[in-house]
C-alpha cells in the first residue's frame, strides 16, 4: 500500500517537473536544501522565473514570501523593489492568477508567519483585495479564520479585519458588531478588540450593551468578563462619544470594571471625566466595628 | 491485573478528592470569637491596588459578630486590639507584642492626642523607660529613637494605654490576631474597607487628566486618609501635576496661537524636554516641529492656565515642607515625591526643611540626595544653606552639599569648592569635589584640577584615576 502512493507521487512529481518552470524549481529547491544562504539564492531564482513567465503565480507567491531587504544594500533598486508593498503586490498577484487557492493560504497561512515583514505583505495583498473586486470573497474567508477553532486563526483575522476596517469601517464594523454574538468566546474577543482598533463610533452603542450583560439576570445572558474588560478599553480606544458611556461605568458603584473605565478615561484627558472621578473619592470607604466578645 | 487499574484509578481520585478538601478547607476559616466565618480574597483581587483582607463568609446569627450588626462580604483590612498599662511590665510587653507584627502602634498619653510610632526595622528601641504602678509615668526618653523625635512626648507623662492596629494579609495574620486580642480584651475592633482599587485608580487618573480642580481632593486625601496606599498614589498624582503645572509657558505658546504643532526651536529646550518626558508633546528635530500628542496634550493645552494658578496659588508648599521629614512620614515614597514637588516649585523658603533633611542621619540616602537637588534647583539662593552644610555636616551630607553645589554653580561656589578640595584629606569627598568642579569646567577650576593632578602624581589612588579620566574627556569633548 505505502510503495503503492509513493509510486503515485512520483509519478506526478515527474509530470510536474515537466511543466514547470525551470528556475521556479529550481528556487524551490533551494529553499529546501541547507546550502549557505538559501533564501537569497532562491529569490533570484524565483525573479528569473517571473522574466520566463509572468503570470506564474507560484513564483509571485513565493518571492512574496521570501524577498527580504536584509539581501541588498539600502536604497538600491533591488531594496526598494523587496519593500513591504512590492511584496504585497507579489502576493496579489499570485491571487489574481488563483483566486480561491491564494486567498485561502495568505488567509490561513501567510499571516501566521513569524517574519513581521511577511505578515505587513500579506496585510498588503489582503487590502488591495479589498479595494480591487475581491472583497466579498475575502469576507468570508475571513469570517472563517475568525469564527475558526484555533486562536492563531482568529488572532490573525481580528488584525486583518481592524486594518482594513480602519479605512472601510461602513463594511467592517456591523460585520463586526454580528459577531459579538457568536457562541465562540475567542471569537467575540476578538471582534470586540477588532471594534477598538478601528475606533469607529458606530460601535459604541453594541459595546455598551456587551458590558452591560454582566449584571443580566440570566446567567446565560451575560458576558464572560474578560470581553466585557476588552470592551471597556475598546471603549477607551474609540474615545469621543464614548466618553459618557465610560463615565457611566465608573459611576455604577456594582460594576466590576469601574477600574478599567477610569483608567481608559484617564488617557483619553477628556474633561468630562475630572468631576466623576472626584465625585469616587468622595465615597465613604471604610468603617470600624467594635465586636463585644461571648466571654 | 484489571483489579489492579481499578485500584490505582480510585487512588488518583481519593488523591484528587484529598486535594479539592484540603485546599477548601483551607481558605476559610471559622472564628469561635466572633461567630463567623471569614474567607480569603478573591485570587484576582489579591494584592492588586495593595488590597489586603479577608472577607467575611457567614455569620452565625445572634453571635458577636452578628450583634455588632457585620454584614458578609465585607473586607475586614486591619485588627485593631488594646493593651491596658497598669505598671512597668505591661508597658515592656504591650509594646514588645504590638511592634513585633508591624513596627508601628500607636501611644495614649493623657490628655494628648494619639501619637502613632513608628520604628525603621524590626527590633529597634522606641525610646521610652517607664515607671509607675497603677500610674504609669514616663521615666526616660533615649536619644536618637522615634520617641525622643516626637516634640509631644515629656518626661513625666501618664501612658494611658496602647493600641495596635495590625494591617491583615492572611488568613494566618487574621487567626493569630484575632486569638492573641481576645485573650486581653473583652472586645476587638474591626476595620473594613471597601475595596480601594476605585479610588486609587481615580487618584491617578486624576494626576494624568491634569485638572485644576483635582489638586484640594488630592491634598485632602494626602493629609487625612488613612489608607496608605491611597496617599501614596495622591502624593504621586500631585507631583505630576506640579510638574504638569510648570510647563504652563509652553502651552500658552501653543494656545495663544491656538495650534497643535509649533516650530520645535520657538520653545524652551527644557520645557520642551521635560514635556516629552511627560508624554505630552512629540518633537521632531529634523523637521523642526513640535506637536502637542493626542488626544492629552491636546486637550491639556486648554486646562494648562487654570491648573497653573492652581498650583501657585494653592498651598503646595506648605504641604510638600511638611512631608519631607521622616518624623512626620514614615512612607519614604511620599517622602521623596514631596521632595520632587519642592525641586519643582522651588520656593526659597523650602531652604532650611530641605537642608534638615538632607542632614538627617536616620534618612535613608536616597531621599537625603532629593533633598540636594532639589536645593540645587533652587539654585544661587541655596548656596549659603549648603556651604553651611558642607562645612558642619557629616560625611555623606558633605558629599550631597558638595555635588548640589557643583549643579549651581557660579563664581562663589566655584572658590569654595577649589578651597575645600585643596583642604579636605577624605578620599570619598575629594572624588565628589573634583566631579563637582569638573562640571562648572571654567578657566580656574581647570587650574585647580591641574594642581590637584600634580599632587596626586605619584598616587595610584581613585582620585588620580579619575583626574586623568576628567581630563581625557576634556580634551576630546563629546559632541
Amino acid at each position: 500500500m505505502k510503495k503503492f502512493f509513493l509510486l503515485i507521487g512520483l509519478a506526478f512529481f515527474i509530470i510536474g517537473c515537466g511543466n514547470q518552470n525551470e528556475h521556479l524549481a529550481k528556487g524551490k529547491e533551494l529553499i529546501k536544501s541547507d546550502k549557505r544562504r538559501k533564501e537569497e539564492r532562491a529569490v533570484r531564482e524565483f525573479k528569473l522565473a517571473i522574466e520566463q513567465e509572468q503570470d506564474n503565480a507560484e513564483a509571485h507567491y513565493l518571492l512574496g514570501f521570501y524577498n527580504s531587504q536584509a539581501f541588498y544594500e539600502a536604497n538600491q533598486p533591488e531594496w526598494h523593489q523587496a519593500s513591504i508593498a512590492q511584496r504585497g503586490q507579489h502576493f496579489y498577484k499570485a491571487y489574481q492568477q488563483k483566486s480561491r487557492e491564494y486567498l485561502e493560504i495568505l488567509v490561513f497561512d501567510t499571516l501566521r508567519d513569524d517574519d513581521v515583514n511577511v505578515q505587513n505583505a500579506a496585510l498588503e495583498a489582503l487590502t488591495l483585495i479589498s479595494q480591487k473586486g475581491g472583497r466579498k470573497q475575502l469576507i468570508k474567508q475571513l469570517q472563517k479564520a475568525i469564527k475558526s477553532k484555533d486562536n492563531r486563526d482568529r488572532h490573525d483575522a481580528h488584525w486583518v479585519m481592524a486594518n482594513i476596517g480602519k479605512t472601510n469601517p461602513s463594511t467592517m464594523v456591523p460585520l463586526l458588531i454580528d459577531l459579538l454574538n457568536h457562541k465562540q468566546m475567542g471569537t467575540r474577543l476578538n471582534a470586540v478588540k477588532a471594534l477598538g482598533e478601528i475606533g469607529s463610533e458606530a460601535a459604541i452603542p453594541a459595546l455598551a450593551e456587551l458590558i452591560e450583560s454582566g449584571s443580566a439576570r440570566r446567567e446565560a445572558d451575560r458576558e464572560v468578563p474578560e470581553v466585557r474588560q476588552l470592551a471597556v478599553a475598546a471603549l477607551g480606544k474609540i474615545g469621543g462619544r464614548a466618553v459618557p458611556e465610560l463615565v457611566k461605568i465608573t459611576q455604577n458603584k456594582g460594576s466590576s470594571l469601574r477600574v478599567d473605565a477610569i483608567r481608559a478615561l484617564s488617557t483619553l484627558g477628556d474633561e468630562k471625566a475630572v468631576q466623576p472621578l472626584l465625585d469616587a473619592l468622595k465615597e465613604k470607604s471604610s468603617r470600624e466595628v467594635v465586636v463585644k466578645l461571648a466571654n | 491485573m484489571f483489579s489492579q487499574l481499578i485500584f490505582r484509578r480510585a487512588l488518583t481520585v481519593l488523591t484528587l478528592i484529598t486535594v479539592v478538601l484540603a485546599t477548601g478547607c483551607d481558605n476559610r476559616y471559622y472564628d469561635e470569637h466572633m461567630q463567623m466565618e471569614v474567607k480569603r480574597l478573591d485570587s484576582d483581587l489579591d494584592n492588586r491596588w495593595s488590597t489586603s483582607g479577608v472577607v467575611i463568609n457567614s455569620i452565625t446569627s445572634n453571635g458577636p459578630a452578628d450583634k455588632a450588626q457585620l454584614s458578609t462580604g465585607e473586607l475586614i483590612s486591619y485588627i485593631i486590639g488594646e493593651y491596658t498599662i497598669q505598671n512597668a511590665q505591661d508597658y515592656t510587653r504591650a509594646v514588645k507584642k504590638a511592634m513585633k507584627h508591624d513596627s508601628n502602634m500607636l501611644l495614649y498619653i493623657k490628655g494628648k492626642e494619639p501619637l502613632r510610632i513608628a520604628t525603621r526595622k524590626l527590633g529597634d528601641k522606641v525610646g521610652l523607660q517607664v515607671e509607675g504602678n497603677g500610674t504609669v509615668r514616663i521615666k526616660q526618653i533615649t536619644p536618637g529613637t522615634p520617641a525622643a523625635n516626637s516634640d509631644d512626648i515629656q518626661i513625666g507623662d501618664v501612658i494611658e494605654k496602647i493600641v495596635d492596629e495590625r494591617k491583615i494579609f492572611s488568613l494566618k495574620d487574621y487567626k493569630k490576631s484575632v486569638n492573641e486580642f481576645a485573650k486581653m480584651n473583652t472586645s476587638i475592633t474591626l476595620r473594613t474597607t471597601e475595596l480601594i482599587g476605585v479610588k486609587i485608580a481615580s487618584v491617578t487618573a486624576l494626576g494624568n487628566l491634569g485638572d485644576a480642580r483635582a489638586v484640594d481632593a488630592l491634598i485632602e486625601i494626602l493629609q487625612n486618609n488613612r489608607e496608605l496606599a491611597l496617599r501614596k498614589a495622591a502624593a504621586r498624582s500631585l507631583e505630576r501635576l506640579v510638574a504638569l503645572s510648570e510647563l504652563n509657558p509652553l502651552f500658552q505658546k501653543f494656545q495663544a496661537e491656538d495650534v497643535n504643532q509649533l516650530p520645535a526651536d520657538t520653545l524652551d529646550v527644557r520645557h520642551r524636554e521635560s514635556a516629552e518626558i511627560l508624554g505630552l508633546l512629540f518633537v521632531d528635530l529634523k523637521a523642526n516641529t513640535a506637536t502637542l500628542e493626542a488626544p492629552f496634550g491636546i486637550q491639556f493645552r486648554h486646562r494648562s492656565a487654570s491648573l497653573h494658578q492652581k498650583v501657585s496659588a494653592g498651598p503646595l508648599v506648605e504641604l510638600a515642607e511638611k512631608y519631607i521629614h521622616l518624623d512626620t512620614e514614615p512612607e519614604q515614597e511620599i517622602r521623596r515625591a514631596c521632595l520632587s514637588m519642592l525641586g519643582t516649585l522651588k520656593p526659597v523658603s523650602s531652604i532650611e526643611p530641605l537642608v534638615k533633611v538632607l542632614r538627617d542621619q536616620n534618612e535613608i540616602p536616597g531621599i537625603r540626595f532629593q533633598a540636594g537637588l532639589a536645593l540645587s534647583l533652587i539654585g544661587e539662593p541655596a548656596i549659603d544653606a549648603l556651604i553651611a552644610a558642607f562645612n558642619e555636616a557629616d560625611t555623606a551630607a558633605k558629599d550631597i552639599a558638595a555635588s548640589a553645589l557643583g549643579r549651581i554653580g557660579g563664581i562663589q561656589t566655584r572658590d569654595f569648592l577649589i578651597n575645600a578640595l585643596e583642604t579636605t584629606e577624605d578620599p570619598a569627598i575629594q572624588l565628589t569635589l573634583v566631579d563637582a568642579i569638573a562640571k562648572i569646567g571654567d578657566e580656574p577650576s581647570l587650574s585647580a584640577l591641574e594642581r590637584q593632578r600634580d599632587r596626586f602624581q605619584e598616587d595610584d589612588s581613585a582620585i588620580r584615576i579619575f583626574l586623568d579620566e576628567v581630563f581625557s574627556s576634556m580634551t576630546t569633548p563629546a559632541q
